[in-house]
This record gives C-alpha cells, structure tokens and sequence, in this order.
C-alpha cells in the first residue's frame, strides 16, 4: 500500500537540521488556507459535495504538481486505519481536526514529506510547507509557488477587501500561519519564558507549548506564530515573525551563556543524568523521555556531549510517540507496554548508533 | 463527578480512545487530559472558542441590537444565520461574508489587532480588476483635492482618467467579482 512509504521509522527530510540556528529554532511551517469558490465550506457542505472538492482539487494538485517536479501521493484519509492516521499526525503531516471529519478528507503528500495538502480539513485546501530549522521565507515560498499553480486550475473564494475567505475569521485574509517550533530549555529554566509569552501575545502573534494550551511545554518545546491575518502583507507578517523569533533565539542564547557560567556542574550533571535515562530505563513514560531529550538535546549544543548525532534526538522524538510505538509493535499497547516499547527504543538506538563523531557539527 | 484518573479534581472533559474497535470513554479532568496528549485530539473542547470569545466581545451590542433584526441575517446560500456564525465562531460558505459584512469589520477588528483589510496576496484572476479600482479610487481622491485646490482643468482631466478606467473595468471586469 501507497502509504507504508509515509509511515517507516525514517525522519522525513524536513526533520533533519544542520543549518544556522537549527539547534533551536527546530523547524518552520506555513499554512495557507483557501477555499473554491463553487462549494460551500467544510461546516455546511453535503458529502456529495466534499467527494466533488476533493477530485477537484486532488487531480489538479496530481496532474499539475509535475510542473514543479512534485509527485503527489493521496490518501484517503476514511480508508486508512486509525493507528496510521495517528502516525501522520505524530509525523505533523495531518492535522488532529481531519481525522475528526466525519465527511470525506484526504492528504496529499509530497515523497520528500515538506508539503502536505489536506482536503476538507477546516477549509477546503490546507496547504502546509515543512522545514527543518528556521527557514520562514523559504517555506513561504515552496507554499506559494504551490498556491500559484493551483489557483490557475481552481476558482478561489476571495474577496476584495477580505482577502482569501476561510471558514475560521482567525485566518480571514491571507490564511496564512506561519509558525517555527523553538527548543528553550534556558529560558524555561529561568522562568523567562513567562514574561515572554504575555509580551509576545500584544504584538499579535502566540507562543504555546507544542502539547496544548497553558500547560508546561513538553520537553521545552514551544512554537511561536502569527495571530493576525489582516491588516499586513504575507511579507511584513515573515518579517514580523523572523525578528521575533531572532530576538527569542538570542534570548536563549544569553540564558544557555548564563546557566553554564554559573552552575556548570550542576548543568552537566542535568544533563548527565538525563542521557543515563534513556540510555539504560526499562520504563520510560513520554514525559520524562521528552524532559530527558531536551536535556541531552542541550548537552549536544552546549557542547557538553560530543559522541551523540542530534539527527538520531530528532528521531527518537517523533518516533517515542504512542502511534509510532505501536505500528512497529504490531499491536495495540496499553500505557505500561508502551514505556516498556519505548525504553527499550531508547536503549537501542542510542546504545547502537550513537557512536559517531557527527554531535561535532551541531554548535 | 470528579476524574477517573486522579479521583481530586472535577472531571470536564470526556475523552474518547478506540482501542481494537471498543470505544472507551473516560471522565478527565482538564490536568490529567492534558498527560494523556496521545489520545487527546478527541477532545470535545474547542481549544481556541472563538465562539466564546465572539459572544463575550459584545456584550453591549446584544442588549441594543433588536433581536429580531439580528435573526434576520441569513445566508442565502448555506443557510447560516448570523447567530450561528456568533455560536459556533465559524463561517459556512463564501457567501456568509456579504451577508454578515455589517457586523464583520467590527469582528475582524477585534481579532486581527484593529484590522481588517486584507493587504496581502491577491490571486492573479482578481489581480488586474482589484489594481483599476484601486487606481479610480486613488484618482478619485486627487480629483477631490483637485477641485478643493480649485484646479478645475486638472479635476476635469483626472475625471477623464476615472471614466476611462471605470469603462475599461465594465468591459472587461466580468471575472472579478
């Protein structure tokens, strides 16, 4: 089947880092909304009509994708297995509310996995672009040659002084969101992210932990991204989100300088400790492996630890999560196997492969 | 009722898990959902209610606006009235947009940090109608400041100019709106 090739324990290529800021900013992602102008929206169309939207879209994205050089695979998202739709939505390459859906949706994915389009999520088209570290512009612009190609092919909904129209008046306008996932340990540690965050939120754009609203960031990780979609050009809102992604980034940085002046034992210990876990746990609950990978994460960048690739964290990240654990177990597991599965994922990997010189390369 | 996991605090959110075809149901509270991130795109919680934050933004409004009035405001074309575009914070089709515009900038307003134009993308279908009426809008204007200045000669060459496009855009306009 099509889609075993989108669910093989392999990063996808937009998880692998080796550029400026990468061992922060760990990856972008831009989302353009868009609707056809002939169909009603997800919230009210027939099923008839969500089958009609997504031939519509799917054989113009199919037939016309070639002109970009991109082989396009659809898959239907009623007619695969629960277990692989949480895998694409532990990968990032679905969104949640999809699978939702009780009427027909589907995914349209790239071989390289940087562009995903889901049909029928929210709006009718959900074009998402994916990067490994911090490359807001260049994501942009792989979104929108896409959307360029499309919209010669398909009628858009739009609107002269509301822009592109989108189910949600959040997205009204350009229906973009733009959003970079930031590892910051530092400023976590030092409670600055607290300050942040509010600050952040006047300026119209957000700061969440991956992992839902409010509660601590799972391993550090928190994505900032746009709130506004009107009143700027999809270039001033990059602008605006680069800087302030720039400024967080160097803010971590001052925070990491600091931490390791003052407590460097105390920080190696931390870290230590944390790769002690996963190297040697026979049970290993999510939580505490994603505590455990953003301290061994921070050993690597500070140069603490220099025989472990950060491509192998990037992985075990993706692939610790509940879904993936069970599709390479071949059966359901209840939480106690699934630490006992994850441990020993840990174990292997790290305990295998962890023994180059590749850390080097990640300052 | 209080939650099925840690039996302290109120249970408020019903979380659903399919596990070989029996569906699971469990009364959580919002802390120990949160832990279990692996099953919670079940959630039946809108995490963002917009419609909320919508109901509450106007809270003046409602006691002013006749209720009626307010009902009155359906889409022709999927059959969305404004309430349940204000309930459930989302629109139905492209046409709930012209239906709604009285109450829309307003909304956008409050939404999109005082905006709401759109000042960004616009498709190359619309792209060559939208510039002439954005230009007649600019000529327009000069024309006001012309005849304020009253450079009469200038005013009725800039009135030419609008003409000109405003004929250009009735010719050829047919795919822009």
């Amino acid at each position: 089947m099509e889609i075993d090739r989108f669910l093989q324990p392999k990063a996808s290529s937009w998880m692998e880092t080796d550029s400026e800021n990468a061992d922060i900013a760990m990856s972008t992602r831009i989302r353009l909304a868009r609707n056809l102008s002939d169909f009603k929206f997800p919230y009210s169309f027939s099923e008839d009509e969500a089958l009609k939207v997504d031939k519509a879209i799917s054989s113009v994205l199919i037939d016309q994708g070639r002109k970009l050089n991109l082989e396009f695979t659809h898959i239907d998202i009623q007619e695969i297995l629960p277990l692989q739709r949480e895998v694409l939505i532990e990968k990032h390459l679905i969104s949640p509310y999809l699978v939702k859906e009780s009427h027909s949706g589907a995914v349209l994915l790239s071989e390289n996995e940087e562009l995903s389009i889901m049909v029928n999520e929210e709006d009718h088209l959900r074009i998402q672009s994916l990067r490994a570290g911090f490359h807001l512009k260049e994501a942009y612009q792989v979104a929108n040659d896409l959307d360029n190609l499309l919209e010669q092919h398909l009628s858009y909904a739009f609107h002269e002084k509301y822009g592109y129209l989108t189910s949600c008046p959040t997205n009204t306008g350009t229906g973009m969101r733009a959003s970079v996932m930031l590892h910051l340990p530092a400023l976590t540690m030092s409670q600055q992210i607290a300050r942040i965050i509010p600050a952040i939120s006047r300026l119209g754009m957000a700061v969440r932990g991956i992992y839902g609203e409010g509660s601590e960031a799972l391993g550090n990780v928190y994505q900032i991204s746009n709130q506004m979609t009107l009143g700027k050009s999809e270039y001033e809102i990059l602008q605006d989100l680069e800087s302030m992604t720039d400024q967080i980034i160097q803010q971590e940085r001052r925070a990491r300088e600091a931490i390791l002046n003052n407590s460097p034992v105390a920080l190696e210990d931390r870290v230590y400790r944390s790769l002690g876990t996963l190297a040697n746990s026979r049970l290993l609950s999510t939580e505490e492996a994603a505590t455990c990978l953003s301290n061994v994460r921070l050993g690597i960048d500070l140069k603490l630890i220099k025989d472990i690739d950060m491509s192998i964290l990037n992985e075990l990240m993706i692939f610790m999560q509940p879904a993936f654990l069970q599709q390479y177990s071949g059966s359901p597991l209840q939480p106690t196997e699934r630490d006992i599965a994850r441990a020993k994922l840990f174990r292997e990997r790290l305990n295998k492969d962890s023994v180059t010189n590749k850390g080097e390369d990640f300052a | 009722m209080y939650c099925e996991q840690c039996g302290k605090r109120p249970a408020s959110v019903i979380v659903k898990q399919t596990v070989n075809g029996n569906t699971i149901e469990r009364h959580l509270c919002p802390v120990c959902a949160a832990e279990n991130h692996n099953i919670n795109y079940t959630f039946e919680q809108d995490p963002m209610a917009i419609h909320q934050l919508l109901s509450n933004w106007f809270p003046n409004q409602k006691a002013s606006v006749n209720p009626v009035k307010k009902e009155m405001a359906v889409c022709p074309n999927c059959g969305f009235t404004f309430s349940k575009f204000m309930e459930i914070g989302k629109f139905g089709c492209a046409t709930c947009y012209d239906a709604f515009e009285d109450h829309l900038d307003n909304i956008f307003k409050r939404l999109h940090n005082g905006n709401y134009r759109h000042e960004g993308k616009i498709p190359s279908a619309y792209g060559s109608t939208l510039k002439i009426k954005k230009e007649i809008e600019e000529l327009r204007k000069q024309m006001q400041v012309s005849i304020a200045g009253e450079d009469f000669e200038e005013a009725a060459k800039l009135r030419d100019e609008v003409r000109a496009l405003t004929l250009q855009l009735e010719g050829g306009g047919a795919d822009g709106n």
